[in-house]
Order: C-alpha cells, then sequence, then structure tokens
C-alpha cells in the first residue's frame, strides 16, 4: 500500500491485513514493518480484533508488555501447538520443587553439622510422581488445577 | 437454543454464540455449561475459531492436552492482562536464581563445616589444645546475610503468581489468591521493577513462613551474638576457604540445568553423590596447612 502524506510506512499489522495504516492505529507502535513475523504469529493465534481488544484495554504504558507477552505466547504456541508457553511453565516449575527439596536437605545437615552431630544423612528420595489429575504429568503452578471449583467460587462469590 | 432430546444443554460455547450445540460439538466437552468464565477467558483470547483450528491441527488424542493448557493460557491472562504467562515463567525463574543463590551459600556453609568436623580429630591428634570457642571457625558463615534466610523461608510460596504490577491488580483488587501481591503492587507502579516485586511481596509474607525456619534462624543469631573473639587463625582459614571457592564453584555449575528447557530429571541422590565425591578430593596438604597455621598461631 502506498503511504499517504504522512511519508511514513504502515505498520506491520495493517500491511499484513492490508488496510490503510492510520495514524491513531493502535498497532503501528509495537508492531514495526520491520518484523513483520511477529505480528503474524500473534494473528494467527489470537487475532488482530482480540489483541486490539486487550490493547485497548490496558494503559498506554503496559501496552507495550503486553504485545512483547502475547508475541511470546504467540510463538510458543506455533512451536508446541499442544501446550504452548505452559510447557516451559511447568518444566520450570519442575526445577523449583526439586531445587527446594535439595535446600531443605541440605539445610538439614547444616543443622547437624552446626550441633557437630553425626555426617550429613543421605538426601531424601525423589518425589512421587505428580499428583491425581495431572495424567500427563504436567504441573500447573498456578493456583488453578480445576476450572469448576474456580468457576464455581466466582460465581458464588458474585462478581 | 434447543436441547438435544431433553438431557444435555448446549456447552458454554455454543451457548455464548446462540447456537444449536451438536454432539460433534469440538468444545462441547471441554466447556460445560456451568464454565462460563472459563470459556469467556478462552474467547477473549484466542477467539472460537482460533481454538478450533488449532484442535483440527493436533491429533484427537492430543485435544485434551491442548485445551487444558489454553484454559490456563486465558486464565492467566485473565489475572494478569499485561504479561500472562510469561509473568508467570519470569517469576519462576527469579525463584530459581534465588533458590540457587541460596544453595550456593549453604553449600559453602556446609563445607566449612565438614572441614572442621575433619580438622578437629587431627588436631587432637597432634596433641593440641581444641578450640575454647568451637564456633571460631563461623565467622565466616556469620557473615551471611540474614535476607537469605527471608528468601528461604519465602521459597515456601514457590507456584504463586502472587505479584505483577498489573493494571487489573491495581485497579480491582480482585486477587483473592493473591491478597499479599496486590497490597505490595499499589505501591509500586513502574513498569520496570516489576521482577523485585515477587522478592518484596514474599519478602512481606516472611514474617508469616518464618516460624518453619526458625531452628536456622536460631542458629545465626548465636553465631552472630557468640562471634566475640576473633581470633587470627580465622583468617588464615578464610584464606584457605577463598582459595577452595573456584573449585566449588564448578561443583555447584554442574548440578544446576537452568539453561536447560528439557525436564529435570536428575535425582537428588546423584547430584549430593557427586558433591559428596568431589568434596573428598580436596587435597590434605592444605588440612595440614590450616592446622599447622592454628599450631603456629596459638602458641603465642
Amino acid at each position: 500500500m502506498s503511504s499517504s502524506s504522512y511519508s511514513s510506512s504502515p505498520c506491520a499489522a495493517c500491511k499484513f491485513l492490508r488496510r490503510k495504516c492510520m495514524p491513531d492505529c493502535i498497532f503501528a507502535p509495537y508492531f514495526p514493518p520491520e518484523e513483520p513475523q511477529k505480528f503474524a504469529n500473534v494473528h494467527k493465534i489470537f487475532g488482530a480484533s482480540n489483541v486490539s481488544k486487550l490493547l485497548n484495554e490496558v494503559p498506554p504504558f503496559q501496552r507495550e508488555d503486553a504485545v512483547n507477552s502475547l508475541a511470546y505466547e504467540a510463538e510458543a504456541r506455533l512451536k508446541d501447538p499442544v501446550y504452548g508457553c505452559v510447557g516451559a511453565i511447568s518444566v520450570l516449575q519442575r526445577q523449583v520443587i526439586t531445587l527446594q527439596r535439595e535446600l531443605d536437605a541440605t539445610n538439614a545437615n547444616l543443622f547437624r553439622y552446626a550441633y557437630n552431630e553425626m555426617p550429613p544423612l543421605r538426601p531424601p528420595q525423589p518425589p512421587p510422581p505428580s499428583a491425581a489429575g495431572q495424567s500427563s504429568g504436567f504441573c500447573y503452578p498456578y493456583q488453578w488445577n480445576d476450572p469448576s471449583d474456580e468457576d464455581n467460587e466466582r460465581s458464588s462469590g458474585g462478581n | 437454543m434447543t436441547l438435544k432430546s431433553g438431557t444435555t444443554s448446549a456447552c458454554a460455547a455454543c451457548k455464548y454464540q446462540r447456537r444449536k450445540c451438536i454432539p460433534e460439538c469440538l468444545l462441547a466437552p471441554y466447556f460445560p455449561a456451568d464454565q462460563t468464565k472459563v470459556f469467556q477467558n478462552a474467547h477473549k483470547l484466542f477467539g472460537v475459531s482460533n481454538i478450533v483450528k488449532i484442535l483440527k491441527s493436533l491429533d484427537p488424542s492430543q485435544h485434551a492436552e491442548a485445551m487444558r493448557s489454553i484454559k490456563y493460557q486465558a486464565n492467566v491472562r485473565d489475572k494478569f492482562p499485561v504479561y500472562g504467562c510469561l509473568g508467570v515463567i519470569r517469576q519462576l525463574y527469579y525463584q530459581i536464581q534465588l533458590l540457587e543463590e541460596e544453595f550456593h551459600s549453604v553449600l559453602s556453609q556446609l563445607e566449612m563445616y565438614r572441614q572442621h568436623h575433619h580438622e578437629v580429630p587431627s588436631q587432637l591428634e597432634l596433641g593440641m589444645a581444641p578450640p575454647t570457642n568451637g564456633l571460631h571457625f563461623l565467622t565466616a558463615v556469620s557473615d551471611m546475610p540474614v535476607s537469605m534466610q527471608h528468601s528461604y523461608s519465602n521459597s515456601n510460596n514457590i507456584g504463586y503468581c502472587s505479584s505483577y504490577v498489573d493494571s487489573k491488580d491495581h485497579n480491582n483488587n480482585k486477587n483473592n489468591s493473591n491478597s499479599n501481591s496486590s497490597n505490595n503492587n499499589n505501591n509500586n507502579n513502574n513498569n520496570s521493577s516489576w521482577i523485585q516485586h515477587p522478592f518484596l511481596a514474599t519478602n512481606n509474607s516472611s514474617s508469616s513462613n518464618s516460624n518453619e525456619n526458625n531452628p536456622l534462624m536460631a542458629i545465626q543469631s548465636q553465631l552472630l551474638v557468640s562471634n566475640t573473639q576473633p581470633l587470627v587463625i580465622q583468617h588464615e582459614v578464610v584464606q584457605d576457604y577463598d582459595e577452595l571457592h573456584p573449585f566449588f564453584d564448578t561443583i555447584d555449575d554442574r548440578q544446576f540445568f537452568i539453561h536447560s528447557k528439557e525436564p529435570y530429571d536428575s535425582s537428588c541422590e546423584d547430584s549430593a553423590k557427586e558433591t559428596t565425591q568431589a568434596i573428598e578430593l580436596v587435597p590434605n596438604n592444605e588440612l595440614k596447612n590450616a592446622a599447622a597455621c592454628f599450631s603456629l598461631t596459638s602458641v603465642h
């Protein structure tokens, strides 16, 4: 598309959508024409209208962060259509749990040495498989394992 | 909206779209009629057509897991409209970093204890007087910042994306499960300082969790109180520890896989064994040097 008298090239979003890039285009500041893939990914996963609505709900000074997080999630979903970025969350959560256990065991040893007690005990056994309800073994760290419970809580508590 | 044979109602997706819910509806198994909020979150982020597109690109056996992650992602985005799951990931990285730092610190302390554990019997064999203050070698340990204890006690809060500088948290204060974070976030509007917030949030809640670590805190306070006799020997011993630090750094680096995205499968036992074996390789002459220094300084 030819640029208007403003002599500015259309943003990646308007280029992709093949429309005129207006001065007040909400996508323009965050989807420069040099990064066409960024908007392409976001549009493929979330859709331009959804992204536009999300950006409108966010204060202007936080929109760039919002766009970057959406771009990250879109790219992750394209690479892993099943788990998306949630796969990374699960892996990291396991690391945290393992590190915490090791730290607990080491602190226990340190406590024993502090009083010149017996040599350190063996470290604890690896944890058993994940709890019931997680057939895939994935660990969803956020306090949301049962959508029905949370949904019922919200509806009963009143929005 | 019609009902099929009067027994099943339309799924939340079809209810929202005001269309007939056919038996072959892809979304019906994952959005029951009573989970309207969950569907609204997913629809707001992805849109029905995009969700269906994702499902159709996958094998039917993967639909359940895919929908689970989609619902999770949408719910996180609803709670944290700015950062979403990326914020959760960053917070987990931050927690891992804190845990690693704390682990390094504890390991170094443990090594000092082990050195002392080996030194005392050798000194007794040489006919030397045992140290009057059994805690003298803990001078370096007492320098450990108390904040590390706080971070340890706070690490019990893992799994909580408890603090984000987020417009929704700031404006609505509707987080029931993240009440601590919302109180902390109200004081912080800086967009770039959100990384500090998890520590600040958990630090404020440390008072409630510190009870679990009272024994260690008691030890720390005892060390600070009893450290009133800075012996010359301490500097000599510390120098030996300093020489060993690079060695221990290599040990610690091998234990963690922070850069790897593969499941963290290494067992605690393996890493502990590896550490123990590496520590046993400390040359014995360094222990003798430490003992010799002690003998020279204690003669005066």
